[in-house]
């Protein structure tokens, strides 16, 4: 039981758009957790789990909660927007939680063999990128969404240039100015 | 190197947009001349593209390599009897895997597709296996075999299906730039294959060209046949639809058809839209909603409200000429390729409501061949596609009679007319208005999606299309074609304006206004040209719909002089010339009301004699069955009132079989006749105070229950709609009337619930009379609850009501109507009160009145229920009064009266005892025992 009231869902939205950061928090929260649960839900019912990937966890949500709040549920264009920031977070949450616990640990997203994922990504890194995109999200709030629809969450160019409606070039030239932006932010801090 | 300042970023941001676009050469002489105006700005830019370079070179954030499962480790596992290879594919589905049949007896190619168990939903073993050999059953050289399905001892299902090595329809098509000919033979196998499965009763639901693959040797084949389906959980129905859209994302919906994204069925002719919207991007390379991109909710409103542009039009676009190229032609050819045929078959397969596109894939087909072959399309590019809408029948007394309504859209005004007139200037001028139409359409907002809800967007619509048809009979001169497309026009708008089928306001003067209009334009014509069937067919269609509203006014003579009217116009019509399905159910249709004006009329003979006319119509196919509920329900109604209640009943149970399975689809209209069959199967079990009923008073209740939540179910989405408080308040009074003898607070509860709702609607004279009923019903409630002035106070109210609906005063009283029951409750508040005087002096004006209607007691059963009852209620008045002589002779009166009856009807007897229950006495009920 996640707890979370998702008939305010719609209206969390509604005011985060208007830029209510409590409500903006909430809706992070709610979204965090309905996420987690689902990535539960799907693993644990996989031994051989050959694509839980973000955007299909996203999908789910997004159905899952539109279903149960009706034909106010924004659309998902709007939703992904911040689904996908959620889904930042659950993402680095969950390498810092592999870094810290061995298998078994209380937040498995996965239930894989998990020295295959040896090579991945750390958490140290995507820490920094975290942070990093925090930072871009106050300067240049497109480019982050970008940055978290792409990298975080695995969509496409396509996909998110009809998300957004705009072209698929318009998404890849502003995905190489957040890259430029992070990477430099990036080794800057590093080089101090 | 420094830090970026928030304001340095803004400020260099746009410069970065321009000189990412570039190519290398470009850049470095734009960066130099901009070094010349902005040293600082051009050195910064210059170090971050520098950076750039460096990042690409890194692969920076290139690699998403996070801890969610990832499928690289499966290649080499054998799954079952196949081991996979490689990965060659992620949907939204899941991913598929091509995999090779490992036990050496044959090499076979196949991929395996990994399916989401979230997406599978709740589908157990057996249903993916069961319905895996159904899809498997399906060969045909277009289609890719399913070899295998059904889920893991892991839990994970899987689908196996023949690898195709293939290119996306599409792309084959451009690549080899096919020409158009070529484009629609390779598109016709489709619909082979597409026909072969549906012949099957397989749908596939997700029609899209990543489904239709060419072979290098140009063989087309169709993947995933109906594999939504088979991912459905229970009660998933439309989740799964969405979600194996273009590219696997869910977020385009690019070939749902309009019905998918309103959540209404899925049939074949969801099909053939999806292939329509196939054809279309292989003959213009674009999507019907035009070019994109497009957000998701602009398509879905693309989808759902917007008439596409013609093919032909689309070569009018900037990209004309690459489009062309690619189909081996020129835009002004290729324009004229497109013209004509090709467009008036994409146009009809692109309808938006599903019953006016192609039947079926072969007929889509058909079309196509005879257009390869030169021959004559079976659309005619002016056909008026049919729709019909059920107007009010008014169903307090006597019951109402149920027909079925096709859904009503006024939006596709312009197709038609673009064609029709043949002269360019008009026809240009009105391209242009029609164009000004269709933009205001997309300007409105969600509520015409599905029904209900949409009344405010209807009456809009009706507004503008008022506005547009004004402005367009200007333009007639003798144009005959246009003329009679302009009176069909003004004939839609009456029925959006008068017809509460669908939800809306019952604005019943101007609808009789706009069919008055319409027959200005048809009546000429038909003059000139008696056979034109055209003419006749609007000419049947405007008798029929006034026929209805003369119901509507309570007008009983109106109605049975145009029933008649449209009665001689359907054989006319039926005489002119083969006649098309369409047609011939529209006649059908119109037999059954024409049937229940004369029920109104009590004329029963012709009652039976137009349901049978109306039975006889050949409509054939699929609709063959279509109106049988509402038929039968007439007849019904006929036989109940005719005192045959055994047979009533039975036919109406059969009646509701029929008329169940039309409302399972959920469409208002249709549920609103089931509401109805279950009123009128009510009544015959249990009516309560009124003809004579069986006195199965809990089997009636419970009906009437059905269909007052089928009316509240409605009436609470639509807070507009008239027709949905109208049954409410029909069948409240009925339950009203039943439960009060036993629990009075429970009916007072049920009369102010319906009140409550019909007051929410605007005011009509139906309207009025359904109050009023309601308020009369509650007025003995009150009284027996003791609260005889709030009695008074509804008695009063209901009496200013009737006279507002002009039926009060009234010199003739028709027996049970609602004016007789509100006189009778008046006179009943008097004996409550102790006016025995007055009361006795009020029953005998009524039943002055009711013998000057005339009531028919020889020959018309519930005129005789009504003065028998009325009769017996006087009478036990006048013994109290210590009147006996007078109480006898009424008695004897009634005796002598049912004698009569007894040689027309074996069970007069029972029909006797029924009518002596009687209303006013203060029933015998003990609160604190409850019911």
């Amino acid at each position: 039981m996640s707890g979370a009231n998702f008939s305010t869902v719609t209206l969390l939205i509604g005011a985060a758009d208007r830029g209510d950061r409590s409500a903006a928090d909430a809706l992070f929260s709610t979204l965090y957790s309905e996420l987690h649960r689902l990535a539960k839900r799907e693993l644990a019912s996989q031994s051989l789990p050959v694509t839980l990937s973000a955007t299909t966890l996203l999908h789910l949500a997004y159905l899952g909660m539109a279903e149960r709040e009706g034909p106010s549920f924004p659309d998902r264009a709007r939703f992904m927007g911040y689904a996908a920031r959620v889904m930042r977070g659950l993402i680095i949450d969950h390498a810092r939680n592999r870094r810290a616990q061995k298998r078994g640990g209380q937040f498995e997203i996965t239930s894989l063999r998990t020295d295959v994922l040896e090579g991945c990504v750390d958490y140290q890194e995507l820490k920094s990128i975290g942070e990093t995109l925090e930072e871009l999200a106050r300067v240049d709030p497109a480019l982050a969404e970008i940055v978290d629809l792409k990298f975080f969450c695995g969509f496409s160019f396509a996909e998110i240039a009809a998300m957004r409606a705009v072209s698929e070039r318009t998404v890849q030239r502003n995905w190489e100015k957040a890259r430029i932006y992070l990477h430099r932010k990036l080794h800057t801090e590093l080089s101090l | 190197m420094s830090t970026l300042s928030p304001d340095q970023w803004q400020a260099v941001s746009p410069y970065l947009d321009q000189a990412l676009a570039m190519t290398d050469d470009e850049r470095g002489a734009w960066l130099s001349s901009l070094g010349e105006q902005d040293p600082a700005l051009a050195t910064q830019l210059a170090a971050l593209l520098s950076e750039h370079r460096l990042l690409a070179q890194e692969g920076f954030l290139e690699n998403r390599r996070f801890a969610l499962p990832n499928a690289t480790e499966l290649a080499g596992q054998t799954f079952g009897p196949y081991t996979l290879i490689a990965q060659i594919g992620q949907g939204g589905m899941g991913s598929v895997w091509l995999a090779r049949r490992s036990d050496g007896r044959f090499e076979r190619q196949a991929a395996v597709k990994f399916v989401n168990s979230g997406l599978a939903g709740r589908a157990t073993e057996e249903r993916f296996k069961r319905e895996g050999s159904i899809l498997g059953r399906l060969t045909h050289p277009h289609i890719a075999d399913l070899l295998d399905a059904g889920i893991s001892s892991d839990g994970q299902p899987y689908l196996i299906l023949e690898y195709v090595d293939g290119a996306a329809i599409d792309r084959y098509c451009d690549e080899h730039k096919l020409d158009v000919e070529s484009r629609v033979r390779l598109f016709l196998d489709v619909l082979a294959a597409v026909a072969h499965a549906h012949a099957n009763l397989i749908v596939h639901r997700d029609i899209k060209p990543s489904n239709v693959l060419v072979t290098t040797s140009g063989e087309v084949k169709l993947l995933d046949f109906g594999i939504a389906k088979l991912l459905e959980g229970e009660g998933q129905t439309g989740a799964s639809t969405l979600l194996t859209h273009e590219g696997g994302s869910v977020l385009t919906p690019q070939y749902a058809a309009p019905e998918q994204l309103t959540g209404q069925p899925v049939t074949t002719a969801t099909d053939v839209y999806a292939l329509a919207v196939l054809l279309y991007l292989l003959l213009t390379g674009q999507h019907p909603a035009g070019p994109g991109p497009h957000s998701p909710a602009r398509l879905v409103k693309a989808i759902t409200e917007t008439e596409p542009l013609r093919p032909s039009d689309t070569m009018l676009s900037a990209n004309a000429e690459s489009v062309a190229e690619k189909r081996a032609t020129t835009p002004d050819k290729l324009r004229r390729m497109l013209r004509g045929d090709l467009d008036t078959i994409l146009v009809k397969a692109l309808k938006k409501n599903p019953q006016e596109r192609y039947a079926s894939v072969t007929a889509f087909a058909d079309d196509l061949r005879r257009y390869l072959k030169h021959e004559t399309i079976s659309v005619r590019p002016d056909t008026f596609a049919y729709r019909t809408t059920k107007f009010l029948r008014r169903n307090r007394t006597p019951v109402a009679l149920s027909t079925i309504a096709v859904v009503l859209v006024i939006g596709s005004l312009s197709t038609g007319l673009l064609v029709a007139n043949r002269e360019r200037k008009i026809a240009e001028r009105r391209f242009a208005q029609v164009r000004q139409m269709a933009n205001k359409f997309i300007a409105l907002d969600q509520d015409i999606r599905g029904l209900p809800g949409s009344t405010k967007v209807r009456m809009q619509l009706v507004s503008d299309s008022l506005q547009y048809l004004t402005s367009l009979s200007t333009d007639v001169h003798g144009d005959k074609d246009l003329a009679l497309e302009i009176a069909y026009a003004y004939v839609r708008v009456a029925h959006a304006q008068g017809d509460p089928t669908s939800p809306n306001l019952g604005q019943f003067g101007e609808a009789e206004a706009n069919l008055t209009r319409a027959s200005g334009f048809v009546d000429p014509i038909l003059a000139q040209d008696p056979t034109n069937p055209r003419a006749l067919f609007i000419a049947t269609t405007i008798a029929h719909d006034r026929l209805t509203l003369a119901d509507n006014r309570g007008d009983k003579a109106g109605e049975m002089k145009h029933a008649a009217d449209a009665a001689s116009l359907i054989e006319r019509f039926m005489s002119t010339h083969p006649v098309e399905q369409h047609d011939l159910y529209s006649m059908r249709y119109f037999y059954v009301n024409i049937a229940g004006a004369f029920y109104e009329g009590r004329k029963f003979d012709q009652v039976i004699l137009y349901n049978q006319r109306g039975l006889d119509i050949p409509v054939p196919g699929s609709r063959a069955n279509a109106l049988r509920g509402a038929i039968l329900e007439n007849l019904a109604a006929a036989q109940w009132q005719t005192g045959d209640l055994d047979g009533a009943v039975k036919t109406s149970h059969e009646s509701l079989g029929f008329q169940q399975a039309e409302a399972a689809s959920g469409h208002p209209a249709l549920l609103l006749n089931l509401a109805d069959g279950y009123d009128l199967e009510g009544k015959i079990l249990g009516r309560q105070d009124a003809e004579p009923s069986l006195g199965r008073r809990r089997n009636a209740l419970a009906d009437f229950q059905k269909a007052f939540d089928i009316a509240e179910d409605l009436a609470s989405k639509d807070s507009a709609d008239y027709l949905g408080r109208h049954y409410i308040a029909g069948s409240g009074l009925e339950m009203g009337n039943i439960l009060r003898h036993n629990d009075p607070e429970k009916a007072l509860a049920v009369y102010e619930h319906s009140l409550v709702r019909i007051r929410e609607a605007k005011p009509n004279a139906s309207s009025q009379r359904d109050e009023a009923a309601l308020l009369v019903g509650s007025s003995y409630v009150l009284r027996w609850l003791d609260r005889e002035n709030d009695a008074k106070r509804s008695l009063t109210r209901a009496f200013e009501l009737l006279h507002a609906a002009e039926l009060y005063p009234a010199d003739k009283v028709e027996p049970m109507s609602d004016i007789y029951d509100a006189l009778r409750a008046q006179a009943d508040d008097y004996a409550e009160s102790g006016e025995s005087a007055k009361a006795i002096d009020a029953y005998h004006q009524l039943l002055d009145k009711m013998m000057a209607w005339p009531s028919d007691v020889q020959n018309d059963l519930r005129d005789t229920t009504c003065v028998s009852r009325t009769w017996t209620a006087l009478a036990s008045l006048q013994r109290r009064a210590g009147r006996s002589d007078e109480a006898n002779r009424l008695e004897a009166q009634r005796t002598e009266l049912w004698n009569h009856w007894q040689s027309k009807l074996p069970n007069a007897q029972f029909l006797l005892r029924q009518s002596l229950v009687q209303i006013a006495s203060r029933p015998v009920f003990n609160s604190a025992a409850g019911h």
